[in-house]
């Protein structure tokens, strides 16, 4: 039993697909593979599909005396869970985070659902190490029903009165248009990309932990105009990259490149040296934790630019070296 | 390139190349050190229809180097499951599929005979029984089919479970498979449902992204099976400079598994486990394992496992340590300056990343953090975010007390001017 079979494979997927169809086109099979399959599944896929003259193909589909393609099949296909799938399933009943999707008693009919299935892992089998210790509260009814209101207005598109207090103490209460939600592992913690309304239009973008909120109402009012993410994200992003050395002392390259790897990013080796030069790209509100996170890999790792974020290492380097030596 | 596939059988070849794409992003043919050109080019070929857009190539003068670029945090969905549906099959796995489910759509309960026998009447396609028998069998096992004995002869009917009827019967079922196909533990099964669902994940992002950790999914079943089973596990490791190298067949391990050590900052997974040989713990990184074997039942499994348990108190991180090496390690105090009045959140994180470590206000301004920790070096690491802040250090070992006084003199060269001339 695993998930490297082709029962999930897009093959499967596709075929299923077009079989879902009383009657194809091959433009409409070909289409179907470009969106569906892989780059070049377009060179391999249609021949074993669309019915060949030789019999070459699989011989699910026949062509019609009007050239139609037909499936042989009478029914549509079924999508049946598998068992790996009903053992992943009984294993996500035990995450707290459950019930900020599923009410008690779908739970519980769940659970009686799947009373013989075996869960795929169990919550001990795992441990995070370097958790932040102040996840937000999963139990907590207040916390739940103020991520179900966000949740239903990022797939409604309702904007929202939320009061909540920020990073910095500050009570705010605002309208607010909700994009999508954040979870991050790391602080066990959901936030919510949002866009500030002021006088009925879109003014800034912003970011709320789900965990700091107030209280949350819906307006009534809707924006029916999608928001580019795309977009939204790049007006985040920093305008110019970190720029970080990294040599081949204490395996910092492998170490560095697995720490970094959620990041976007470009890089180049040195032929000689083996040290490599990484551009990172970062939301500009993650600054602070991206710096520090450099300067755990201490003299290893060099912050070559931008200036102004090289001033800012160097200013806690200094006042460090001053800490430690100011005899 | 005939014979070319976009299809593998083996997972183990690509996860690998995947991988390297991926997290370094530098690297040229040569530096994947395969016997074979052709190799390299089926792989990187593959990887390309798989991921589209995500891949890139660029011309250094080392050659062309191929990279992953992913903006972790702001994709729907982690474009590396792609690898995990690319396994290849045979036309009759294909055909068997769909008829079966086909035939037995309605829920009747049928024989092999009678099967069979619908195949080569209502499509016209002819196979043998033990094609079919083997086909059922397995289906049976991946839960797609139900069976039961009437008398000598087994029947066969679909199981009645579908993706759709889970998202229709249970209400937010669909939101939970979108957040759950992305985050924890493999996540690419949810996505195989989503993707039967004919759904997409357009409700969620994760931060602090590990997208590379699905390649481990698929070794990982075993692993806690062997767990859950309290078995004993073999496998080999190969560490980052020989992995790419079909020559070496990795270093063999056997050991009993006691639990999988996520860490969320440094991105790395591990293996925590018994050696019976050496009669100690350690960590194995999970993306250096392969060919994971299940062994015999382990009877002392639960007293090895509450020592374990004991022993994961003085973990920092995953290590536990090498003291036989260095000799004993003492907790290590770090103090630290922080202005009570302007700089809580200082505190707060102190308090949130602390793990294990007592915090305490000792001065005026003036916090100690006191970790009892196996290996003071994983404690260093973390505390290196506080430069700045570090008024000393002090138990620990020598070792590491030493090269943090060191690094720290090295990095006020490196950013005070005097060894920078190279710097722009």
């Amino acid at each position: 039993m695993t998930i490297f079979s082709e029962i999930y494979g897009a093959y499967f997927r596709i075929a299923a697909k077009l079989m879902k169809s009383a009657s194809l086109t091959e433009n409409d099979i070909n289409n179907t593979i470009q969106t569906e399959g892989f780059r070049d599944s377009v060179l391999f896929l249609p021949q074993k599909l669309i019915p060949q003259k030789d019999a070459s193909d699989w011989r699910l589909f026949r062509r019609n005396s009007d050239g139609t393609i037909t499936p042989v099949t009478k029914k549509h296909p079924k999508s049946v869970i598998t068992n790996l799938q009903r053992m992943w399933l009984k294993s996500k009943l035990s995450d707290p985070k459950i019930r900020l999707f599923l009410d008690d008693e779908i739970i519980s009919a769940l659970e009686v659902s799947l009373k013989d299935v075996k869960p795929l892992y169990l919550p001990s089998y795992f441990r995070y190490t370097d958790r932040f210790s102040d996840g937000d509260d999963y139990n907590s009814e207040i916390y739940r029903n103020n991520f179900r209101k966000v949740l239903n207005a990022v797939k409604s598109g309702e904007i929202l009165e939320i009061a909540f207090t920020s990073g910095h103490g500050q009570r705010i209460r605002r309208r607010f248009l909700p994009l999508k939600i954040e979870y991050s592992p790391k602080n066990d913690k959901f936030r919510v990309y949002c866009q500030l309304i002021k006088y009925g239009k879109i003014s800034d973008s912003g970011i709320i932990n789900i965990g700091r909120i107030e209280e949350v109402n819906g307006t009534g009012h809707f924006c029916t105009i999608p928001v580019n993410m795309d977009k939204y994200f790049a007006e985040r992003k920093c305008t110019e990259p970190v720029i970080v050395r990294v040599t081949t002392e204490r395996n910092a390259v492998e170490r560095f490149f697995m720490e970094f790897a959620p990041y976007e990013k470009q890089s180049e080796r040195d032929l000689v040296s083996g040290n490599c030069t990484v551009k990172l790209w970062y939301d500009r509100q993650d600054e602070t934790e991206l710096l520090i996170r450099l300067l755990s890999f201490g003299p290893v790792i060099e912050i070559l630019g931008p200036p102004d974020f090289r001033q800012k290492v160097s200013e806690r380097v200094m006042k460090q070296n001053e800490l430690l030596f100011k005899e | 390139m005939s014979g070319f596939s976009e299809l593998i059988k083996n997972f183990e070849k690509t996860r690998d190349y995947v991988r390297d794409f991926f997290i370094y992003g530098f690297k040229v043919r040569n530096d994947f050190e395969r016997k074979s050109a052709r190799t390299y080019d089926d792989e990187k070929r593959r990887v390309e229809s798989w991921l589209g857009d995500y891949l890139h190539c660029d011309d250094s003068v080392r050659g062309r180097q191929i990279s992953i670029t992913v903006d972790s945090g702001h994709v729907a969905e982690n474009p590396l499951y792609q690898a995990y549906y690319s396994k290849s099959f045979t036309d009759n796995d294909i055909k068997l599929h769909f008829l079966i489910i086909d035939i037995l759509f309605d829920g009747d309960w049928l024989t092999l005979k009678e099967l069979v026998s619908r195949l080569d009447d209502d499509y016209g396609e002819f196979f043998d029984e033990q094609t079919v028998r083997n086909k059922l069998k397995e289906y049976v096992k991946e839960g797609i089919l139900l069976t039961e004995k009437r008398g000598k002869t087994a029947y066969f009917s679909l199981s009645p479970d579908t993706a759709d009827h889970f998202i229709n019967e249970y209400k937010g079922f669909d939101d939970a498979l979108k957040f759950f196909s992305e985050n924890g533990e493999f996540g690419i099964v949810g996505n195989s449902m989503l993707k039967s669902a004919q759904l997409k994940n357009d409700l969620f992002f994760t931060k602090h992204n590990f997208i590379v950790h699905t390649l481990e999914d698929v070794i990982l079943p075993e692993i806690i099976d062997a767990i859950g089973q309290k078995r004993y596990l073999t496998f080999r490791t190969f560490y980052a400079k020989n992995r790419l190298n079909n020559a070496t067949l990795g270093e063999e391990n056997t050991v009993i598994p006691m639990q999988i050590l996520c860490s969320v900052q440094t991105g790395r997974r591990y293996l925590a486990a018994y050696i019976p040989e050496y009669r100690r713990f350690n960590s194995f990184r999970l993306d250096f394992i392969r060919m994971v074997k299940t062994g015999t039942s382990c009877d002392e499994y639960d007293e090895i496992h509450a020592k374990y348990q004991r022993n994961t108190d003085k973990c920092f991180g995953v290590s536990f340590g090498m003291r036989r090496d260095v000799g004993a390690v003492e907790p290590i105090k770090i103090s630290f300056t922080i202005d009570e009045e302007t700089e809580k959140f200082v505190i707060d994180r102190l308090k949130r990343e602390k793990r294990n470590g007592i915090l305490e206000k000792v001065g005026e301004n003036l916090f100690t953090l006191t970790v009892d920790s196996f290996d003071p070096s994983e404690v260093m690491h973390w505390a290196k975010t506080f430069i700045g802040r570090i008024v000393s250090v002090e138990g620990g070992n020598k070792a590491v007390r030493e090269l943090f006084y060191k690094d720290m003199v090295r990095m006020k060269k490196m950013y005070g001017g005097e060894e920078n001339d190279d710097i722009q």
